[in-house]
């Protein structure tokens, strides 16, 4: 082995080791999915798949930023924001007949990015606490949302509804994720990113070194508004209407999906890799669900599963890396058996 | 990056305050205030391209906050801070001004690796600066030129002893290739032969045309190679000495502004007070300590009324000891017991058996080990007495508002009031308090872990006749320093540690700094060795 291979590799565990206990879980869901779900594996199935789990991919990748630029942030108004792209193009766009989708894309990256520019803003610019920014975030839209509609209604142009109808696996839904991939694969080469990170593990050490503080915070916010934006666009693609209740719940369901991706909320840890991965732990997860009968009761079982996993699998990765499984004392430097 | 900064058209002002076109750093009446602490009162002086300009003064004397000034970490309050090209209005302005600074908080970002805390802010917002390869072999240079060996870049700085972490935040402002280099007491974490490597390093970069500030209170090595010194006292610059004028005893003298205390030989105590004679069973007694699985154990029995001091090369386990002592971090093997005032032998294994059996510890690290910097100096004095000073759960502050006093008073702490956050104190006064808050709990023996590091000498020398008066009253001191200076006429015995493991232990006419150095790096006999390959 040359040095430069295993620099590449080490490279990539420290870069991605975070990963490992989702990618694990991952292989378990798999499993599962293979026994009680085995439609999942044909074309038809990975299709249905894809453009279900795409809206989640994406909000995941959305919060990604944002936690890893630290100070425990996390963005609550994820859900409703993803909702308020879904009723604002139903109701505002598509209504008064704007049908053509470099607007709509256009309109839903462009207000996303606004409003956690605006959030970027109040945390970074006013030092204002997170949790009580995205908190306030959530509440106002959730109230926005309502006030455009206050029942779901509406209807989205041909073009949209086929992103929405699983047909292929190369469906234009899997064109977003990957284009959403690259983008992120681009930004994490640049230093912004690597500022970003540094920002994350450590305020003071990235200020005292010259990293501007307010810029990358914001930065990490207008990233996840494109995300936002996304996630709504494929969102509105998948019901085919304007739903002003949804997002909500949402936010929960997106959180888990990014602790289940390995990324810290504490800030620096995570990245793409985790949030695809958590995202998709979560549909499997309540897919998996869905092929028992719960009856009433099922929507109820299915956070009650994911509250449980979500513990377990942080204890695992707490131990794992404990144990020295993980890390090692070779030299000082983090191993990945995986 | 940094050439652009600095071409661009001036006012013609600044030009023209900038008479000599070699002044680099120009500081007028620079004044700073934390709250009801005045940190900077007026403070003044120039630096010049292609010089070593130290920046001395006791804890507390304003010169970390200057050196923050200048890097851009706080604006000045009033007075002007110039640069070639303008005013650091931020750490990041102040980079592309071509300042790196080097904190005396060793400043890095955990769970990353070597590599990417060096190139922390170094580069624009888009792309990395150059290829990978590239950056790589600059790492590599830098490295070697101060190690004299390359640095594992893809480890993670989590995994480094404190002094190679050090190396890494000044690898990282060598990188940026600054004009002027501030070393905010930058050796404070290094061992000796680390130091003398980066006073080499400083001065071939002098060489090459550098402003080299050093703000240190570490006098003795200025002499050999400061190129001028400013002296700050309480906020104020009282003169710069140049060349040979800079020596020991001038420096003290204006620090102190006491030319009675300090004058020859002073930097030594009087003599260790006398141990009572007889036989006397230990109080502290480790037997078959191995502090990790696989290294060589080791037996040691600390009597009554005596001060032993510790010391190693860095991270060679003299901390170790201290901390199985204090229960903080048990050794793998052996047994550690503590003789309590009553004479019971209880056997440390945690924390608070270190409690039950009077052991008081000091640690020197107080961001990380002592202090709450958000809560008052009173809650910082008063936390382990919380605990005992109650009654029916409610707590007497009363009683902990006179136990402030006496320690207060016996150790002439210097503050504004006790409610005040313990941050607005100087670094040699947060450490009076923590000693203070060991003390009010009446300990039988005092472990001390380092705590003269980053304070000032006048505090360092009550610190000895402390424990010279806790000595004579019987009580037992395990004294870990990093500067075996400390241990001369105070210490009846030095113990010195080699990899992990208690090396040998001197007594008598054998502490000296030639003979504790000796054993440091490994020579039994106490002759001095040559050769300092075990540097780190």
């Amino acid at each position: 082995m040359t040095v430069k291979d295993s620099s590449l590799l080490r490279r990539f565990a420290d870069r991605h080791g975070y990963a490992a206990v989702p990618l694990g879980l991952l292989v378990c869901l798999l499993a599962l999915a293979a026994v009680r779900g085995p439609h999942l594996f044909t074309s038809d199935g990975a299709a249905y798949a894809i453009v279900s789990a795409a809206p989640l991919i994406m909000a995941t990748m959305a919060l990604t930023p944002i936690a890893m630029a630290g100070r425990g942030g996390v963005d609550l108004a994820i859900g409703p924001l993803v909702g308020f792209v879904n009723v604002g193009l139903v109701f505002w766009l598509i209504k008064s007949g704007v049908t053509s989708p470099l607007f709509i894309i256009a309109f839903a990256i462009g207000v996303s990015v606004l409003f956690e520019v605006v959030q970027g803003l109040l945390i970074a610019g006013l030092r204002l606490q997170p949790v009580i920014v995205t908190l306030s975030g959530f509440l106002v839209l959730a109230g926005v949302n309502l006030m455009i509609t206050d029942r779901p209604d509406g209807m989205t142009p041909a073009w949209l509804t086929a992103w929405g109808t699983p047909t292929s696996v190369l469906s234009p839904a899997t064109g977003v994720l990957v284009a959403g991939f690259v983008m992120w694969t681009l930004i994490a080469r640049t230093s912004f990113f690597h500022n970003l990170r540094v920002m994350g593990f450590n305020e003071r050490t990235a200020y005292a070194s010259g990293v501007p503080l307010v810029l990358t915070r914001v930065g990490a916010h207008a990233i996840a508004g494109v995300y936002a934006g996304l996630a709504g666009v494929l969102y509105t693609a998948v019901i085919a209407s304007g739903d002003p209740a949804f997002g909500q719940q949402y936010t929960l369901i997106v959180v888990t999906a990014l602790l289940l991706g390995g990324i810290s909320v504490g800030g620096g840890r995570g990245g793409a890799l985790g949030a695809v991965v958590g995202a998709i732990d979560v549909f499997l997860i309540s897919d998996a669900l869905a092929t028992f009968d719960f009856g009433a009761g099922a929507s109820f079982v299915v956070q009650l599963v994911y509250g449980l996993i979500l513990v377990l699998a942080l204890a695992v990765g707490t131990v794992f890396a404990r144990s020295g499984l993980r890390r090692r004392p070779r030299d000082g430097r983090v191993e990945v058996l995986a | 990056m940094t050439a652009e900064a600095t071409s661009g058209p001036q006012d013609a002002s600044k030009t023209a305050r900038n008479d000599n076109v070699d002044d680099v750093i120009c500081v007028r009446d620079v004044r700073k205030a934390f709250g009801d602490t005045k940190a900077l009162q007026g403070c003044s002086f120039t630096a010049r391209r292609g010089e070593v300009h130290a920046i001395v003064g006791e804890n507390g004397s304003g010169k970390s906050t200057l050196a923050k000034i200048i890097s851009g970490v706080f604006p000045a309050d009033s007075g002007t801070v110039e640069l070639q090209g303008g005013t650091p209005s931020s750490p990041a302005h102040a980079r592309t001004l071509g300042v790196a600074t080097v904190f005396q908080e060793v400043l890095l970002a955990e769970g990353m690796t070597v590599f990417d805390n060096l190139f922390i802010g170094a580069e624009g917002p888009r792309t990395r600066k150059g290829p990978r390869a590239e950056q790589l072999r600059r790492v590599a240079a830098v490295f070697t030129e101060l190690l004299g060996e390359a640095l594992d870049p893809y480890g993670l700085v989590d995994d480094l002893p404190l002094s190679m972490r050090q190396w890494v935040t000044i690898a990282r402002a060598l990188l940026s290739e600054p004009r002027v280099l501030i070393l905010d007491e930058s050796t404070a974490a290094l061992d000796h032969s680390g130091a003398e490597r980066l006073y080499e390093a400083v001065v071939r970069l002098k060489a090459a045309g550098m402003c080299v500030l050093i703000v240190t209170h570490r006098i003795e090595e200025l002499t050999r190679f400061a190129d001028r010194a400013t002296v700050l006292r309480n906020g104020v610059d009282v003169g710069t000495l140049e060349g040979p004028q800079i020596t020991q005893n001038r420096l003290l003298e204006m620090m102190t502004g006491d030319t009675a205390h300090f004058g020859e030989g002073a930097a030594t105590a009087a003599l260790p007070p006398p141990v009572p004679q007889g036989e006397r069973a230990p109080v502290v007694r480790a037997s078959g300590v191995r502090l990790r699985h696989g290294a060589a154990p080791f037996d040691l029995d600390v009597t009554d009324g005596e001060i032993v001091g510790v010391i190693g090369l860095d991270g060679q386990g003299q901390a170790g000891l201290i901390q199985a002592v204090a229960g903080i971090r048990p050794a793998a093997e052996g047994t550690i017991t503590v003789a309590d005032r009553k004479g019971n032998e209880l056997r440390i294994t945690r924390q608070k058996d270190a409690a039950d059996a009077g052991v008081a510890y000091i640690p020197g690290d107080r961001k990380l080990e002592g202090t709450f910097p958000n809560l008052s100096i009173l809650e910082n004095f008063g936390m382990p007495l919380f605990r005992t000073q109650r009654s029916g759960g409610v707590i007497r502050f009363g009683a902990v508002q006179k136990a402030f006093e006496e320690q207060r008073a016996a150790l002439s702490i210097r503050l504004n009031r006790p409610s005040a956050p313990i941050g607005t104190l100087s670094g040699g006064n947060q450490q009076k308090v923590l000693i203070g808050r060991a003390l009010a709990a009446d300990p039988g023996v005092v472990v001390l872990n380092d705590p003269t590091r980053g304070v000032d000498i006048s505090a360092k020398h009550s610190l000895y006749d402390l424990l010279r008066r806790l000595s004579s009253q019987g009580s037992t001191v395990l004294f870990l320093s990093s500067e075996i200076v400390e241990f001369i006429g105070l210490c009846h015995r030095v113990a010195v540690f080699r990899d992990d493991s208690l090396f040998t232990t001197l007594q008598g006419e054998q502490i000296t700094v030639d003979g504790v150095l000796a054993a440091m790096f490994g020579q039994a006999d106490g002759i001095p060795g040559k050769e300092k390959e075990l540097g780190s």
